[in-house]
């Protein structure tokens, strides 16, 4: 008794119309956008909102050194930022999987909570004790560890506690994932041949999970240098890091294509930095090849 | 149940082709082995056949009908796969009902039938339970149910035990004989191991590394009569000389260089086979009588030293060195606790066996 | 060698738990004084829930609550369900390969950049800004995380499923809905929990592209901080904490599912 199949389906091309809705929303809500500042910054608008021509003004404007200052300072913040993240994380990352077996899940779970919680609820967390009126200082008075309270606050130490505490996880979960697949049985090898814990460490941990710090470190530098709520609110109007320029550009008046021009500028200046600190990562982590 | 047929199918694949111009005519109703080694083309050869990939060239057809443009899912042949791919997200019974829940068949009828199949082949006990739950066998006989419940025409095996060790594969085989032999569907086992090939099947393709076919026939055709060397090597193994052809049509002998000449017998004389042409005999190793004194009434003889025993448990590999250098493959089955004669290394024997025995192939 | 091993345990030990305090100290410290019945910095007086009731009372809050949960639920579904249909086209036999790339960006660039080129593309295109351009924003986002990370749990499926469905008899369509989507529905479901918690959490592209009119969450909390420490702060950080939390453990308990998927 033969089963009956189902009728003949035209299954062939499903029209792309299935594919489509997400390449086209991506092309136009994200490539499309880029292109119009990209654009934006190399014309002239007259005050009446018609294009005039084209013009290189704009981005000569923002490679003058004051501009570049702000620029470096953002990458600074952002490489800074990565390294001292990078220095906590990894430890950390080892711990929980490779040592910390049997707890990996709670502290995994633990690391998640202020990963999503919400961003300006740490800021205000950190806002409360680090005030002059804050918790910190009142505690410290009350011990008598003080006399004055400290100002903690609008200062580069307060920016960097905050940059590393909404950071951190970022840097954490790739290089544990990478140490999640990473063969323990190497270090025992390793080890067995005869090499300390720190060539160990160095020549065989280290270069195997490059992955996963490469991507951690990128994953905290990119957007750590387009920062700017937590320059702005932990450091009050004192520093200039690009993400505040950008806002007080594109937010004001009339200089609107100011702020694409110079989004555009910064952008080129990350990539080529973020190039550069992929080789320079490259070089240090891996070992050296013999020609 | 019906047949399946192939006409001048073509497949490449990245370039290299893998079927060329194949011809194929499998019976209906009956377990049809494809036997070759590894990555030869018989997987590809099942995929077409199933509708997984599509040929370059050429036609299959199943009975009369021409299944070739048919799509996969309306073709009425299922597939058991090598790892199973049992769905992981379901459990036993759903993974063994899903073509039947495909198209409305009631629940009831669903369910009966389910279960029915399920205690012809053991399961009832691992009825709700998931894949990783099951063991091995278990899950290859899910698979089989999976793949009958819907009444196939035909049912394509791709080597379907290579993942169960040795002693449960013994016991499938002779399972699949039984439900072959009693559901009557047509089935294709593809497979790469002489001995599943060779139990299973009532007729028998092998295929070289070329993706063509050598030689169709039953089991024993195949294995007494290869065609050719290839197959003769690949089924079993034999002994493989090579000399001229002499006295076609008086008292046929094969002149081997440096070892003398053989007596044979040839049935069939076929066109190929000319006085003084080049040949190659085929002596299966347990054709060959070894022993230490002469024996009369064989119509060949051979002297040589034994370099090495192997002891096989049913029967012992001894490996003769003849005085040319050659060496020949003898099994003797071990028949007494207490041998008559134990024959030891460096012995020298003789080696005797019977003109009906060697078959000639051409060269 | 020992004492090697036991010290670096010990100081790894020491890392862990300084590290972990560092996370959560704050925290902590803000739940504390949310029961205070006193505001900072004012000692602790006695345990109240004063600055709860204050809470739930705020008109304001709840609008920006419900604003902030409606843009993510909004921007999850729809990035999801593109996700879903890209699947399906990739089943078909469709080529993704090349365009997978394509949405490696999204969440590789600054989210400054996005905001403020979005920010130009919405004025150029006369759109005004609300909670519609904002969900606009978030689903880009959003496609940056569902497409490549469910895109790969796809491609880690084994294809002898998909080809015993079709084997068996069922439609490239049924095959779809019955193995694939099934298959990827724990991915599916995690990625979906973390684009909403990414948009519930903005900040950021909220600034710049939800417009002067509406308000989300972190606005709201971003205007409260303008005026110094709040203790109503401290309450709804409380009630947020307690959300995320939830989350996390949604989330884990999918991972942890005993499904071999």
């Amino acid at each position: 008794m033969k089963l009956k199949f189902l009728p003949k389906q035209r299954s062939s091309e499903f029209p792309f119309t299935f594919g489509a809705p997400a390449i086209i929303w991506q092309i136009l809500f994200f490539y499309f956008p880029l292109l119009i500042i990209v654009v934006t910054s190399f014309i002239n608008i007259s005050e009446l909102g018609e294009i005039e021509g084209v013009t290189l003004k704009k981005i000569a404007l923002f490679l003058s050194p004051t501009y570049m200052k702000v620029i470096l300072s953002s990458m600074l913040l952002g490489v800074s930022n990565a390294v001292i993240c990078l220095l906590v994380a990894y430890p950390l990352a080892y711990f929980m999987a490779i040592r910390g077996k049997k707890h990996k899940n709670l502290l995994l779970f633990l690391l998640i909570i202020p990963f999503w919680t919400n961003f300006l609820l740490h800021v205000y967390a950190w806002f409360f004790v680090l005030e002059r009126d804050g918790f910190l200082n009142t505690l410290l008075l009350k011990i008598g560890f003080i006399h004055e309270p400290i100002h903690f606050l609008n200062s580069i130490f307060s920016i960097m506690v905050m940059m590393v505490y909404y950071y951190l996880p970022f840097m954490v979960l790739p290089i544990y994932s990478s140490l999640e697949r990473f063969d323990s049985r190497l270090i025992e090898a390793s080890l067995d041949l005869g090499a300390s814990w720190f060539q160990t460490f160095r020549r065989i941990m280290l270069p195997l999970t490059l992955g996963g710090i490469r991507a951690g470190f990128f994953l905290v530098y990119i957007p750590s240098f387009g920062e700017f709520a937590i320059p702005e609110l932990m450091g009050g109007d004192k520093y200039m890091f690009v993400g505040s320029v950008v806002s007080h550009y594109i937010l004001g008046d009339q200089t609107g294509s100011l702020g694409a021009a110079f989004t555009v500028v910064a952008c080129i200046c990350l990539l080529l930095s973020a190039v550069g600190l992929f080789f320079l990562l490259n070089k240090i982590i891996l070992p050296k090849r013999k020609k | 149940m019906r047949s399946i047929t192939l006409k001048g199918l073509s497949k490449s694949i990245n370039g290299g082709q893998i079927i060329p111009g194949l011809n194929l005519n499998i019976p209906a109703g009956k377990f049809f082995a494809l036997l070759g080694p590894s990555g030869c083309g018989k997987t590809t050869l099942l995929r077409l056949i199933a509708g997984l990939e599509k040929a370059d060239e050429g036609q299959i057809f199943l009975g009369d009908e021409d299944i070739t443009e048919l799509p996969i899912h309306e073709r009425p042949v299922n597939v058991v796969f090598q790892n199973y791919a049992l769905f992981p997200h379901l459990d036993v019974f759903d993974n063994v009902a899903y073509s039947l829940k495909l198209n409305k068949t009631p629940k009831k009828e669903i369910k009966e039938k389910v279960c029915k199949i399920l205690q012809a082949f053991h399961l009832e006990s691992h009825i709700y339970k998931f894949t990783s739950q099951l063991s091995g066998g278990q899950q290859q006989r899910v698979a089989l149910a999976r793949a009958i419940i819907n009444e196939p025409d035909v049912l394509l095996l791709d080597e379907p035990l290579a993942a169960l060790d040795f002693k449960l594969r013994e016991k499938m085989l002779i399972e699949l004989i039984e439900l072959q032999d009693k559901l009557k569907t047509t089935f294709v086992y593809v497979t790469h191991d002489q001995f599943e090939a060779l139990t299973v099947a009532d007729q028998m393709a092998i295929m070289n590394t070329k993706g063509q076919i050598e030689q169709i026939g039953t089991p024993k055709e195949i294995y007494e009569f290869p065609h050719s060397s290839f197959v003769a090597k690949f089924v079993g193994t034999t002994n493989i000389l090579s000399g001229k052809l002499r006295q076609i049509d008086t008292d046929p002998e094969i002149e081997v260089a440096d070892l003398g000449k053989f007596k044979l017998s040839i049935p069939l004389k076929k066109q190929w086979m000319k006085e003084g042409c080049d040949i190659l005999i085929s002596l299966r190793p347990e054709k060959i009588f070894i022993s230490k004194k002469e024996v009369p009434n064989f119509s060949n003889k051979l002297m040589g030293t034994v370099q090495s025993i192997v002891y096989h448990g049913r029967s012992t590999q001894y490996n003769v060195v003849l005085r040319n250098g050659l060496k020949l493959q003898v099994f003797e089955q071990n028949e007494e606790h207490f041998p008559q004669q134990v024959i030891d290394y460096d012995n020298e024997v003789y080696l005797y066996w019977q003109k009906e025995n060697v078959v000639l192939l051409e060269k | 060698m020992k004492n090697q091993a036991k010290t670096a345990k010990i100081a790894s030990v020491t890392l862990l738990l300084f590290t972990y305090l560092f996370l959560y100290v704050p925290i902590i410290v803000l739940l504390v004084f949310s029961f205070n019945s006193e505001s900072f910095p004012a000692p602790w007086k006695e345990f109240s829930f004063k600055w709860y009731i204050e809470l739930f009372h705020s008109v304001y809050l709840w609008e920006s609550f419900l604003n902030s949960l409606v843009v993510a639920a909004s921007s999850t579904l729809i990035s999801v369900v593109m996700g879903i249909f890209l699947i399906f086209y990739a089943l078909q036999g469709g080529r993704i390969g090349n365009f997978l790339s394509l949405f490696y960006g999204n969440v590789v660039i600054p989210e400054t950049v996005l905001a403020v080129s979005l920010l130009g593309f919405f004025t150029l295109m006369s759109i005004p800004l609300g909670l519609t351009t904002l969900v606009l924003a978030h689903t880009v986002l959003g496609l940056g995380f569902v497409i490549p990370i469910v895109y790969a749990k796809f491609l880690e499926l084994d294809p002898k499923l998909t080809e015993a469905s079709l084997v068996l008899g069922a439609s490239p369509i049924q095959t779809f809905f019955k193995v694939t989507l099934p298959l990827l529905r724990p991915s599916l479901i995690s990625t979906g929990l973390l684009v909403f918690i990414i948009s519930f959490d903005d900040f950021i592209l909220a600034y710049f592209c939800a417009g002067s009119s509406s308000q989300t969450i972190s606005l709201y909390i971003m205007s409260m901080l303008r005026s110094g420490v709040s203790p109503v702060v401290n309450a709804l950080s409380a009630v947020l904490l307690a959300l995320s939390t939830l989350f996390a453990v949604l989330f884990f308990s999918l991972k942890t599912k005993v499904r071999i998927v």
